[in-house]
């Protein structure tokens, strides 16, 4: 219940708050009343009224409108968000000119004590104050006001407080619930723009918004970004695209956050494992729509998004600089601020951008006003929405713009946009220094083939293009000819073609594919021109796959050991010639099997030696296990107490025991000890049988870790 | 307007003249060939633009009046930005304090002093908003303040120097309009670089300077060959006598109220110090004049940060330096004052027209054989030096029999081949300078038809005569040097009897396949970009082509 009181409160403008608290002050009351205790037009109060009976705010009892119980325990702010701060009114109030007279009749000290109560919260402590007196008899200001009734005892809901009660707050205030008017929206500091540059401020973001994330994409889509762990993306790849779009790192992060939420970008593993950031597949149908198309899908995004990408690069409240993609990077409060923002500069005057300087803080003000109880962060909020808004191009020189109004609307922005958008233009002017200006954007067919065959100088609303020689090279190697490159500048260039260009474009011809690569596995090569012409001729070698690179070279696609016996075959007489030019003598080595490992067994003296001091130590060992096997009596371990008495009593008969002791590795092993004495939980001992003067033969052992004792005879 | 801060103006348009001429305070011209000029914003061009009184309002508002397409915003709020810069800082004269850097803006004074640099440079701080300055660091703190991105304007003023008259004599001559614009920018904006192409006379905007400082003055130039034109061309223009005019030179060194001495003499050093520092001293200097500013060596302007208050003005074809130390021209010499494009200018008929010819040679097999096998670091001379361009330059040469003609090359033994196989003087680093003078006189007067040089040559000899030049190397693809070998042949020449203007042929020689061809590509590109119609003919097609050419 309180929750969702505090949900609707918080879509309320500060008016239709300063309404209700309105409402709450008086108690039970007519809207005829209402009016008369708020400084609003009757009619904006009427309106409000209706509104808050809508939300369910406020009913229409049968004794009269009131608010709804628990709203008043939700209103809080203070007066930023439209609470007045007076208590409600009493039931058994006085008349308010019998109060009024009261009041003008106060001492300054007594007056300026009720003022400072009731602007604090209209609670006060009694203090040394005494209660009950009459007026006469009072001999502080706060006696005063006690015996004028001014101040009533808290009672059960405010025990052992005073209070003011709203009538008295009332006629402090003339009557009315605040000094200020509560129906008067602050105004936004706005001034006239030319349309024509505002607008065309906008469209040039927008283009520049749409060809950066294509162009970033792209560039992405071939050398991706490496994301953080976090799957955020780092600083330097951010510094990276910031410096290939030739934007700020700020912008840079804007456009990588919109193409995210736009799901043009998402998040792969790199062919070593590391995640990276690529395009999508949906970039690829995003990059075949118009551009005002590719534009409205970019800004639907950005004005559903929670992201902050104005906060990247900034330290976070861990003294971290906030990484651009970074999932927390986002605050609830954002989409509303957007629309808060851009609906405001909606409903400036036609034309009317935000003043310079004074425009933003009002706009804040004015958001702050429509929405007076949303989190303290709103000012930066709605500061980042203005330049976000601004980069995109849905404001130019903060003008809201005509395709923009659309979006805020909801409407779709493209058709409008559309219109704005610059003609694409069908050809470039070719100069003598081999670049090729496209002066205005060229259709797309245009823009593929001049990529293939000239490098991008410049971007912006027209497009300069170079042509070097690896461009017309790059051209040559998709398969273009020479006589397609002359033919193709000559289509699109509206100049004649300067005489370096054609000469650059036969010049790369002239060298192109002077240097021929292929495959082959093996070669063959002979001084002997007619003898290879005459194994290519022979029917039998068809399968070899020959093939005559020089008059003395052949080569095949079969592999040496293949071509090898298949030439002996046809009766040549081939020898292999080694990497280094030398002739390798082709003689067949012999097969020859592995030889079986020679063994120990080979010296009979040796083997019979190690054989018996095998036996003799094993049979040792048998020994020594059966002497303490038989030693050992068939109840075995003493109770766990017990091994502190056993080990006692066999100090005091200085006999030997087996231990049962756990070691640090944990592993359970059996001593034969000596027990020497016992002491703080650690017994030392003798190993059983070491020699007097082995001094390593004495040893501790933690008792606890003893899990059993047995004597041994 | 481009998102590379790229202006690109489509010459044809009937708006095209109106809109260069809006633009041009603030855009550096980069490349203008024949259809569309590429002009770029740079910080420096902004704040070249804010000295000149320009403000952000007026280039924001210029750029959207002349631009074809929407403007995109964030340009135009950085250009704002940029031009906000200049200027929040202030030199000034303190009657008390002598002189003070003071700021409009209080935090950016304080990023400022907070600077490492910059902080030796500084003296205490006398109120929040200004701080002394060590009088000696005037021209260190522009430097770094630069650096930093908050130029300062400078308005500690100049001292007058010791007053010395000098006027033009206008006989027989008068300034051209853009001379005398040129030379009234200078002086309204009390220190700065001209930029003029070769040819187009800065010799005259250097004196007419002079004639607004009336005050003794110091001319710095590259040569001593420079040197001697300089004096003569200030006796012919000036009232200056020969007299008044010394030379500080290697051989000789003289100092008189007008002093001219080179870049070299002054950045001789020995033991570790300038010996010929005290030549700044020498007299109070009321103008100092540099010659070939984009040359101008390192420790020049270490010492030219000492001068910062006498007046500077700087001269140069191009601000384009290959070290890229423009920001210390703009900071140290001062902002460009005037500039104007070579093709306006020949326009005018004050510089000729060219017509630039690459003549492509192949090298004959053997030795694309050794060129193929050799070290890298010998490849360009092997390439530039080939025989077959010999061959290609005797042609060429009958070609234009009777055409003043200039053989530019970079190595002395193949000079000296040529010298040999055209029976042509040759002049290189090692003929003594009389000789030269001798021999450039000759050719001047038309006494000598043809000459050999190497890159002696480049700079600031003046040889109107000239029509032809053969380029066979070079120093591999510098533009610098194509623009100065360039110049030389920009110098017109008297109409022909029939009244033409003789129209320049610049041919470069060029070994196809080589590194040769890679660094031609470079300078050719320069000379496209400065809007020079150029053609690349193969050798074995020159005949052919021969009537065209």
């Amino acid at each position: 219940m309180r929750n969702s009181i505090a949900r609707t409160l918080d879509g309320l403008t500060r008016g239709e708050l300063s309404v209700l608290d309105a409402l709450v002050v008086a108690g039970q009351t007519t809207e005829v009343e209402l009016i008369s205790i708020l400084r609003a037009e009757p009619s904006y109060v009427a309106t409000t009224v209706a509104h808050l009976v809508d939300l369910a705010l406020a009913w229409e009892s049968p004794e009269g409108l009131r608010a709804l119980s628990g709203v008043a325990d939700c209103l809080a702010g203070g007066n930023a968000a439209g609470v007045s701060g007076l208590r409600p009114r009493s039931p058994g109030r006085r008349d308010t000119v019998e109060l009024e007279t009261v009041i003008a009749a106060l001492p300054r000290e007594a007056r300026s004590l009720l003022e400072h109560v009731v602007a604090e919260g209209g609670t006060a402590k009694p203090g040394t104050a005494r209660i009950g007196l009459r007026p006469e008899d009072a001999e502080t200001p706060a006696e005063l006001l006690i015996a004028h009734r001014l101040l009533l005892p808290g009672g059960s809901l405010q025990p052992g407080l005073l209070v003011a009660p709203g009538e008295v707050g009332l006629a402090l205030r003339a009557g009315r619930t605040t000094t200020d008017p509560v129906d008067t929206p602050p105004t936004v500091a706005s001034e006239a723009r030319s349309p024509r540059l505002a607008l065309g401020a906008a469209v040039g973001a927008a283009t520049d918004v749409v060809r950066r994330t294509e162009t970033l994409l792209e560039w992405w889509g071939v050398r991706p970004a490496a994301a953080l762990r976090t799957t955020g993306l780092g600083v330097r790849e951010l510094k990276a695209s910031a410096t290939y779009l030739q934007v700020s790192d700020t912008v840079a992060a804007l456009l990588v956050e919109v193409a995210a939420e736009a799901g043009l970008i998402g998040t792969r593993a790199d062919s070593d494992g590391n995640p990276v950031w690529v395009p999508t597949t949906d970039f690829d149908r995003w990059r075949e729509l118009p551009t005002a198309e590719k534009w409205s899908t970019l800004a639907h995004a950005w004005l559903a998004s929670a992201r902050l990408p104005s906060l990247v690069g900034e330290r976070g409240p861990d003294q971290k600089p906030w990484n651009a993609l970074t999932p927390e990077l986002s605050s609830s409060g954002m989409p509303e601020a957007k629309q808060m923002a851009l609906a405001t500069l909606a409903g400036l005057p036609e034309g009317h951008g935000l003043a310079a300087g004074t425009g933003l803080p009002t706009l804040v003000t004015r958001v702050a006003w429509e929405r007076p109880r949303r989190p303290r962060t709103r000012p930066d909020l709605v500061g980042w929405a203005v330049a976000e808004a601004a980069v995109l191009g849905i404001t130019g020189a903060d003008v809201l713009s005509s395709y923009g109004r659309v979006l805020v609307e909801g409407g779709d922005p493209a058709p409008v946009l559309a219109t704005l958008l610059p003609a694409p233009v069908d050809h470039v002017l070719i100069q003598a220094d081999l670049t090729a200006v496209a002066p205005g954007p060229l259709e797309p067919d245009l823009a593929r083939r001049l990529n293939q065959v000239a490098d991008v100088e410049s971007h912006g609303a027209a497009t300069v293009y170079r042509f070097t020689p690896d461009s017309v090279r790059r051209g040559l190697d998709v398969g273009w000819t020479a006589a397609e490159l002359h033919a193709f500048v000559l289509a699109a260039s509206r100049t004649p073609i300067p005489q370096p260009l054609s000469y650059l474009i036969d010049d790369v011809v002239r060298s192109f594919g002077r240097l021929r690569v292929g495959v082959a596995s093996s070669f063959i090569r002979s001084e002997d021109e007619a003898a290879l012409a005459g194994l290519v001729g022979d029917p039998r070698a068809a399968g070899l796959n020959l093939q005559r690179i020089a008059p003395t070279v052949l080569v095949s696609t079969l592999p040496i050991d293949v071509l090898l016996p298949r030439l002996r075959d046809l009766g040549v007489a081939p020898v292999v010639e080694g990497p280094d030019g030398v002739v390798r003598v082709g003689a067949v080595e012999p097969l020859r099997a592995r030889s079986a490992r020679t063994r120990d067994g080979a010296d009979p003296a040796r083997a019979a030696a190690r054989q018996s001091a095998h036996v003799v130590s094993a049979v040792l060992t048998l020994r020594g296990g059966d002497a303490e096997a038989r030693s050992r009596p068939a109840s075995a371990s003493a109770p766990g107490g017990g091994v502190l008495s056993a080990l006692r009593e066999a100090i005091e008969r200085r006999g030997a025991v087996l231990i049962g002791f756990t070691d640090n590795q944990g592993v359970v092993s059996e001593r034969a000890v000596l027990p020497l004495s016992v002491e703080g939980g650690r017994l030392t001992a003798r190993d059983q049988g070491a020699p007097d003067d082995d001094l390593d033969a004495e040893r501790t052992y933690a008792v606890h870790r003893i899990s059993r004792v047995v004597p041994v005879a | 307007m481009q998102s590379d801060k790229s202006l690109l103006l489509e010459v044809d348009h009937p708006q095209a003249p109106e809109c260069r001429k809006a633009i041009a305070p603030f855009a550096e011209l980069e490349r203008s060939p024949e259809h569309i000029h590429t002009y770029r914003l740079t910080p420096l061009g902004l704040w070249n633009a804010r000295a000149a009184g320009h403000d952000a309002e007026q280039v924001v508002d210029t750029l959207l009046t002349y631009s074809r397409y929407s403007v995109p915003h964030a340009l135009l709020v950085d250009v704002a930005e940029t031009m906000a810069r200049y200027g929040r800082l202030r030199l000034e004269k303190h009657p008390v304090h002598g002189l003070v850097l003071t700021s409009t803006d209080r935090p950016v004074l304080e990023e400022v002093l907070r600077a490492k640099k910059i902080a030796g440079m500084l003296g205490e701080r006398l109120d929040p908003d200004s701080v002394a300055v060590h009088p000696s660091e005037r021209g260190n703190l522009k430097q770094a303040l630069l650096k930093l991105g908050w130029p300062a304007e400078d308005y500690a003023g100049y001292v007058d120097g010791e007053a010395h008259a000098i006027d033009l004599t206008e006989d027989g001559w008068e300034l051209r309009t853009y001379q005398r614009e040129a030379a009234e920018s200078f002086w309204n904006g009390g220190s700065g670089v001209v930029v003029l192409p070769c040819g187009a006379g800065k010799t005259i905007v250097g004196a007419a300077a002079m004639a607004h400082a009336r005050a003794t003055t110091l001319i710095l130039v590259t040569n001593t060959v420079s040197a001697r034109q300089w004096k003569d061309e200030l006796i012919k223009r000036t009232s200056l006598t020969a007299d008044e005019i010394g030379e500080y030179s290697g051989t000789v060194k003289e100092i008189r109220p007008v002093t001219i001495a080179t870049y070299q003499v002054i950045t001789t050093k020995r033991k570790g110090v300038y010996p010929h520092l005290e030549l700044f001293d020498a007299r109070d200097w009321g103008l100092i004049v540099y010659d070939e500013v984009h040359l101008l060596p390192a420790p020049i302007f270490r010492m030219t940060a000492n001068l910062q208050a006498r007046r500077r003005i700087g001269l140069t074809a191009t601000l384009v330096r290959e070290d890229g130390r423009e920001g210390d021209v703009f900071s140290l010499i001062g902002p460009k004052r005037y500039d104007a494009p070579w093709k306006d200018i020949e326009a005018q008929g004050w510089i000729a027209p060219a017509d630039c010819i690459e003549v492509r040679v192949s090298l004959p097999d053997t030795s694309r054989m050794v060129y193929a096998t050799s070290e890298p670091e010998e490849r360009y001379r092997l390439a530039a030096c080939t025989p077959e361009k010999i061959r290609v330059v005797r042609d060429l040469v009958a070609r234009h029999q009777g055409q003043p003609t200039l053989v530019i090359g970079q190595y002395l033994d193949q000079l000296e081949e040529l010298s040999v196989a055209l029976d042509a003087p040759v002049i290189t680093g090692a003929t003594p300078v009389k000789e030269r003078q001798r021999l450039f006189e000759a050719f001047r007067t038309g006494e000598v038809g043809l000459l050999v040089v190497s890159k002696v040559a480049n700079f600031s000899i003046d040889l109107p005569s000239a029509e032809v030049a053969i380029q066979v190397s070079g120093s591999f693809g510098s533009r610098q040097e194509e623009a100065q070998r360039l110049g030389r042949l920009l110098r017109p020449g008297e109409p022909g009897p029939d009244g033409e203007r003789k129209v320049a042929r610049f041919y470069t020689i060029v070994s196809r396949d080589t590194v040769d061809a890679d660094f031609a590509q470079n300078r050719q590109r320069f000379l496209a970009e400065q809007g020079y119609a150029y053609r690349i003919v193969d050798a074995d097609d020159l005949d052919a082509s021969a009537d065209q050419v």
